[in-house]
């Protein structure tokens, strides 16, 4: 029998359901077992998800360098795991570690290597394809998966449906003890990096500005609707780069990856680079002046109109409510 | 120290997105590569900023040279360009096929660090904006067996021969050091790369770049991991119910209004 598709999480990060479906319908596909890889202390409702979604069994690191995401420990260690179950292929959320990771153990196996993933096709008997984004999410690409090292793919948030199997499992948890006695981070961390009060990452509304605020200082608009509605401000690339406001603030492709509740994006025009960091919002507000603008494409609700002129009432009738 | 950029020509990333916003992106018959001709082909602007990145530590002051490598079907122009931001050498690796397997080109980039000079620090762009995979530098780190520190805004070297890198994470800056050789790799945070000046334009004309071929290579891993082989414009289903009203303030209440019988504001 060929090796299980294992899928690994970080315990507390990623979207386990979303990797767990993605694995199971690879694996049904092939016909193999699915391995839920858990990196850290696995939470008390982890079995439940693992039956749910049809996991197999677990296999748990609880390795503090491991769970710290340290590159050569990190590495080392799913290595070890790999020798032990030989996966027939191994799937990640992609996490701004795994960016790191996933190809760095793909350049240790000799594995091929697919990042920003959104779906595989897996048939018996045929090649492994991967479909993932390109140009910002502006064309989407097919990979074939070539030779026999085990394919390595990261899957993009927000990419796929989580859905519960509707075969029960009854999967055991099985501990994987790494020997990382000979591994020496080659990277030190000097000043760690310390998030300077709520993440975008985490924050449940959120007004993001773009070009069309059209000078920096109407940037002070999209904070103040935010602070009304208890969010926080973001911001499209072009006006980052041009230093309306600082870089943390940059949602998109290269920045923050957000999936609020709401989110309000005044005068951005919808750019799949900027996509790429708000799509996973469950309700997206669109403000701008070009009705043709792709934002409106992505948005519940759309407003056609200045932003300039918007942005204050919105904050009004936030504050009369 | 030597310092070796990787650099690689991509079609222009604000050219293809207006293209594909209009609709107007058009594939080939293989199904797989954009023929719209009117869309430049440039340098990757992370790599870009990975030169700028490499002049900085030149200039802040020890003996420092900086060479560029480009493997790809036609990398002259791109070389050219490096020249004019001011490389001391330029490579050329020149390969066939257009859509090339990026684990083979990273193949191809180490085995070229390998049997050259070597390197004392690797730079890369963070991520091609083609492809968007960022995973060459990491593969070329693994094949080299140095350490890679990824997403850089500012980076420095020491006497000592250790790297300083401040990274981009989403928690904020972090810093890090490690010891030379290494790859890093370069995010836009960095800020702009410099542009050419007239003089190092002319210098640019000049200077031929160095040619290396597979022979000259030696044993190099070229059984392709992945192949490309569809690409297309993804579509998607718009839903959106647009809010008119007779003034602005008409219309932010109205929408107010529907974000709260939505529950999406309490």
């Amino acid at each position: 029998m060929t090796g299980p598709v294992v899928v690994c999480t970080w315990a507390g990060e990623g979207e386990a359901a979303e990797l767990l479906t993605l694995g199971r319908t690879v694996s049904e596909a092939l016909g193999t077992d699915l391995v839920w890889l858990v990196i850290g202390v696995t939470a008390d409702d982890a079995a439940e998800t693992a039956k749910r979604y049809g996991a197999t069994s677990i296999d748990q690191i609880d390795n503090n360098r491991v769970a710290a995401s340290e590159p050569d420990a990190t590495v080392e260690a799913l290595s070890q795991n790999c020798s032990k179950r030989s996966p027939r292929m191994l799937l990640f959320s992609q996490t701004f570690n795994v960016r790191l990771i996933a190809p760095r153990l793909g350049g240790r196996l000799g594995s091929p290597v697919v990042m920003n993933a959104t779906g595989i096709d897996a048939e018996s008997g045929k090649l492994l394809r991967v479909t993932a984004s390109a140009y910002g999410g502006d064309t989407q690409v097919v990979y074939e998966i070539q030779g026999d090292a085990m394919p390595i793919a990261a899957l993009m948030p927000s990419a796929v449906e989580p859905q519960k199997s509707t075969a029960q499992t009854s999967p055991a948890v099985d501990v994987f003890e790494p020997d990382l006695s000979g591994v020496e981070e080659r990277i030190r961390v000097l000043e760690p990096a310390h998030a300077e009060g709520p993440r975008l990452e985490d924050a449940q509304t959120i007004v993001a500005g773009g070009r069309g605020l059209g000078s920096p200082e109407n940037f002070r608009l999209v904070e103040e609707l935010a602070e009304a509605l208890g969010g926080m401000p973001a911001a499209s690339r072009p006006i980052v780069d041009d230093g309306w406001t600082d870089p943390s603030r940059q949602v998109g492709l290269t920045g923050k990856i957000a999936r609020p509740a709401l989110y309000i994006a005044a005068g951005i025009s919808g750019a799949s680079q900027h996509m790429a960091g708000c799509a996973a919002s469950k309700t997206i507000v669109a403000i701008n002046s070009d009705p043709d603008a792709a934002i409106f494409r992505y948005a519940r609700y759309g407003i056609v109109g200045d932003c300039l002129e918007l942005l204050p009432e919105l904050t009004r009738a936030v504050q009369e409510r | 120290m030597r310092i070796v950029v990787c650099a690689k020509e991509v079609l222009d990333p604000d050219a293809v997105n207006n293209y594909a916003l209009s609709g107007g992106l058009a594939i080939g018959d293989d199904g797989r590569t954009i023929t719209s001709s009117a869309i430049p082909r440039l340098m990757n602007a992370y790599d870009e900023q990975a030169i700028e990145a490499a002049l900085r530590i030149k200039e802040a002051g020890a003996d420092h040279t900086v060479t560029v490598v480009s493997a790809g079907p036609d990398p002259a122009a791109i070389l050219k360009h490096a020249v004019a931001l001011g490389a001391d050498e330029i490579v050329s690796i020149p390969i066939e096929d257009a859509g090339i397997d990026y684990h083979v080109v990273a193949n191809l980039l180490a085995a070229y660090v390998r049997s050259s000079e070597g390197a004392g620090l690797i730079l890369c762009g963070r991520q091609a904006s083609d492809d968007d995979q960022g995973v060459v530098p990491a593969l070329i780190a693994e094949s080299l067996d140095m350490p890679l520190i990824s997403i850089a805004r500012a980076v420095a070297l020491s006497a000592g021969g250790t790297v300083r890198v401040t990274r981009v994470t989403p928690d904020g800056n972090e810093i890090v050091e490690a010891d030379c050789p290494a790859v890093v790799t370069i995010s836009n945070e960095f800020g702009e790369p410099r542009y050419p000046t007239a003089s190092m334009t002319i210098r640019a004309r000049r200077t031929p770049a160095t040619v290396v071929t597979m022979s000259d290579l030696g044993d190099v891993d070229l059984a392709a991991r992945v192949t490309l082989v569809e690409q297309s414009v993804p579509i998607v289903q718009g839903n959106c119910e647009v809010i008119d009203g007779e003034s602005p303030s008409v219309i932010a209440r109205d929408l107010v209004r529907r974000l709260h019988e939505d529950g999406i504001l309490s």
